[in-house]
């Protein structure tokens, strides 16, 4: 009994003993945590425990705040139970969230202890160089000597807050993956690096704190390699760190740069092949507007600027004018039931005469579909930075065949000048006849060179709009159907020769130097905008939208047209055609009904098309 | 002429006959992590060196150095018509090593692999385990172009390359130690501890942490950046 008193007195007595002990582990537990620190010091009890710890950030955090998992203190005093990893992430938590696609977490299993390894005593310090506490970080593996030895390490390190730390272009948590291994380098890195680069190099208030140009990212951008990156396709195109490299960030007078006039030959050569050494004088940040540094661009730019506007300004004029006057016109007819002959034609008016044979409907139907096609390629790039730019690249399968399609395009476009060329020459000087002659068909009427009755025509033309006479009679060929032609003739030098120099830049450079690219592109951007324009709204206007041709003349895929519309149009043809004797020749069947169609179903597409391109670039110019 | 090479090369490609097909199957890690808690005893074989393999592995998976699996077979389960699954650090990793087709040709029938390895797996979101940590050092990368110039003027220099025997037999750098990383943790001692060791790797990722466990263990060490790649490369530079 008594041994049983006993065992249960002592029962009892350690019973009491193991309340007072779970009392007292509950205190620990949810008082202050110091309580609990203090219990942990009694064995890890170096200065950084003690001392340090109290004294750093995270001094308020007993230390079962972090080392979780401790649930008896002998236990783990005899090493039976170890804490489990530190989570960070429990109160970091968005660090932790960006960190988990860390390059140095997925890579090399890095831990946030790895980098902070002072972990126990690190403070809040406001006065610290955060910059360079993460380059020293950094560097400790990475001695990148690249780096330090350059202009943004050089600043960071003399106290410039501006400079580019390592974290600044690489992320401090969510240092990026761009592993060869997973297959995304190097398109996706350059254009990750090229934003980052873009980011402080187009800050205005912080590139003129530092002395530099805050326009370097735009020029940038309005070149060729500008724009395929910003087209967010990156084809092989230069970003920033193709020519600046990706940490030797050095002025170009400083010889150990990349961009040192004497280093370009190299940098150049990482990606071109074949060039001559004019090649070097491309410039990849050319400002148009800068006249004492780039004057022939800047003269090209106000030279093709004053052909846009005056062009554009004078035919819009001219447009505008002349539809007043038909519109009036009509009413005027309208209101007193006049009808024009040519819509109510009976008997001979009613036969069908050629003005275009089939060589040239054809012609005219791959001139529309090599220029849509040029302009639904080029015009994304010239308006790099647009939604619609992107989601039509990604229409056509990116830049690249973009580029092709408008290389293909251009190709049909040359065929069919060289060809028109050859069929000038030969309206000029016929097989058989030679010279003779060549002057009175250059100047004559059947000829599309502007002569001095086109002046005459233009002058009453003008009058007629004003109320003040009859409108012209005309013969073959108006003067706004011969400036159709030559513009396009004309434009052609532009455009194609400037299109050819960009074709291969690096052939080109044996004929001309790579400051002349600079130009070529400037023209062929600013001619192609002012084709585009001219023809989707001039040549549309007066073609086909003159309110009594509205919606189509569809006479250009037909071929024909009636004798009565003939009469009208161009009074001075029908009396030379009955003078030669030629009308008879002239005379074909009515259309069929499929030509009909596809007539109208292409010309009406194709003017849709016009307009709603209209619409987009005039958008862009305006807000984009 | 560049165009009439790709010509060329796609004409080669052509009348090339197809690679079979892998006889093994891509798995992702979510479908892993379901295989793994349905069936609980699923061999999944971690390929890569045991250090590293200790040092940070999928939770529940066993250490099983490729080399070892291609080396000998047998220490694969015996019955062959069971799952198998391996992994790796990288994407690419059957290709310099293939446990899957040294399975496959001992006659296993279901084997798979984790596609984009330990990268997909810790993308997803999922945990690792750590057996034996190595506290990471800081450990420098010398560039080929400064490691050439350091052998010349220095001769401390000990170059080790870590990568398979077959591997280095098919070329290294002169003078360089072969202790390939399957065999690391019990042969690293072979380095003398008066050198400066540089590590040399395919393509410059797998020395860090064996650079760290060097220093742990008291060497001086540095890494070559890019390992042989980055070294083949300068050579074909010049």
């Amino acid at each position: 009994m008594e041994s049983m008193n006993i065992e249960a007195g002592q029962r009892r007595k350690g019973l009491r003993a193991e309340l007072i002990l779970l009392a007292v582990f509950a205190v620990i537990c949810l008082t202050v945590p110091a309580l609990a620190a203090q219990d942990c010091r009694f064995c890890h009890d170096e200065p950084l425990y003690r001392v340090d710890f109290n004294k750093s950030i995270h001094a308020n955090n007993g230390c079962t705040s972090c080392h979780v998992g401790i649930t008896n203190i002998e236990k783990h005093r005899d090493g039976k139970e170890k804490p489990a990893p530190v989570d960070c992430g429990s109160c970091h938590q968005e660090i932790a969230k960006e960190y988990r696609n860390n390059f140095h977490y997925i890579q090399e299993d890095f831990r946030c202890s790895d980098c902070h390894r002072n972990i126990h005593a690190i403070k809040q310090d406001k006065n610290k160089n955060v910059k360079l506490a993460i380059i020293e970080k950094c560097t400790e593996c990475h001695g990148n000597s690249d780096y330090t030895a350059s202009g943004h390490g050089e600043a960071v390190l003399k106290g410039n807050q501006d400079a580019a730390s390592c974290a600044d272009c690489h992320g401090l948590h969510n240092t990026r993956v761009f592993h060869t291994s997973l297959e995304q380098y190097p398109a996706e890195a350059r254009e990750f690096y090229t934003q980052k680069c873009k980011r402080c190099h187009a800050d205005s208030a912080m590139m003129k704190r530092n002395n530099l140009s805050d326009k370097m990212v735009a020029y940038y951008e309005s070149t060729y390699h500008g724009k395929v990156q910003e087209l967010g396709y990156p084809a092989p195109v230069a970003g920033c760190g193709d020519c600046h490299t990706k940490h030797n960030i050095l002025p170009k007078e400083d010889p150990r740069s990349s961009i040192y006039p004497g280093n370009l030959e190299k940098n150049c050569g990482r990606c071109h092949t074949g060039f001559h050494t004019r090649f070097l004088s491309y410039q990849a940040h050319p400002d148009y507007k800068d006249r004492a540094k780039y004057p022939s661009l800047y003269i090209t730019f106000l030279f093709m600027s004053a052909l846009l506007v005056g062009t554009l300004a004078f035919f819009w004029v001219h447009t505008i004018l002349w539809w007043r006057k038909v519109y009036w016109e009509n009413d005027r007819m309208e209101r007193e039931g006049i009808v024009p002959h040519s819509a109510v034609a009976t008997g001979e008016g009613l036969q069908q005469v050629e003005r275009f044979s089939a060589k040239y409907r054809i012609m005219h139907a791959l001139l529309v579909i090599s220029f849509f096609t040029l302009v639904l390629t080029g015009f994304p790039l010239k308006y790099a930075g647009t939604e619609w730019a992107a989601t039509l690249t990604r229409l056509w399968g990116g830049a690249h065949m973009a580029g092709l399609f408008h290389r293909g395009a251009a190709f049909l476009l040359i065929v069919g000048m060289a060809y028109v060329s050859f069929e000038s020459l030969r309206f000029l000087f016929p097989r058989g006849e030679g010279k003779k002659g060549w002057l009175s068909r250059l100047l004559g009427p059947e000829s599309l060179f502007p002569n001095l009755k086109d002046l005459q025509d233009f002058k009453a033309m003008i009058r007629w709009f004003f109320n003040k006479g009859e409108p012209p009679k005309f013969d073959r060929w108006t003067y706004w159907e011969k400036f159709d032609f030559l513009a396009v003739f004309w434009g052609m030098f532009a455009i194609g020769g400037s299109g050819i120099l960009l074709w291969k830049p690096e052939w080109s450079s044996y004929l001309v130097p790579g400051w002349v690219l600079n130009i070529a592109a400037l023209v062929h951007s600013e001619e192609a905008l002012l084709a585009a324009l001219f023809i989707f709204t001039i040549h549309f206007f007066n073609t086909h939208f003159i309110p009594n041709k509205f919606p189509m003349d569809r006479l250009i895929f037909t071929g024909t047209y009636r004798l009565e519309e003939l009469k009208e149009q161009r009074p001075l043809e029908y009396e030379r055609l009955v003078a030669e004797g030629r009308l008879e020749s002239m005379k074909r069947e009515h259309p069929s009904i499929p030509l009909k169609l596809i007539s109208a179903t292409f010309g009406l597409g194709s003017l849709l098309l016009g307009l709603f391109l209209t619409v987009t670039i005039l958008w862009s110019i305006l807000f984009g | 002429m560049p165009t009439a090479m790709i010509l060329l090369v796609a004409l080669a490609a052509c009348g090339k006959p197809l690679e079979p097909a892998p006889l093994w199957k891509v798995i992702d890690a979510s479908t892993l992590r379901a295989m793994m808690a349905s069936d609980k005893g699923l061999p999944v074989y971690n390929t890569m060196s045991e250090l590293e393999c200790l040092d940070h592995r999928i939770p529940g998976t066993r250490c099983l150095a490729c080399e070892d699996v291609e080396n000998n077979p047998s220490v694969l389960p015996a019955d062959k018509d069971r799952d198998i699954v391996f992994y790796c650090e990288s994407a690419g990793c059957y290709r310099s090593c293939r446990a899957a087709d040294a399975a496959i040709k001992a006659g296993y029938k279901q084997v798979y692999i984790l596609q984009d390895g330990i990268p997909a797996w810790k993308q997803a979101g999922y945990a690792m385990e750590t057996i034996e940590r190595i506290p990471r050092g800081s450990i420098q990368s010398v560039r080929a172009q400064s490691l050439k110039q350091m052998l010349t003027e220095r001769k401390d220099i000990l170059l080790v390359d870590v990568r398979s025997e077959k591997s280095y037999k098919e070329g290294h750098i002169k003078g360089a130690l072969n202790i390939p990383l399957y065999r690391f943790s019990s042969r690293y001692a072979e380095i003398p501890l008066d050198r400066t060791v540089v590590l040399v790797d395919d393509r410059g990722f797998r020395t860090f942490l064996a650079g760290s466990y060097l220093e742990m263990k008291g060497y001086r060490v540095m890494r070559l950046f890019g390992g042989m790649q980055g070294w083949q490369e300068m050579k074909a530079e010049k």
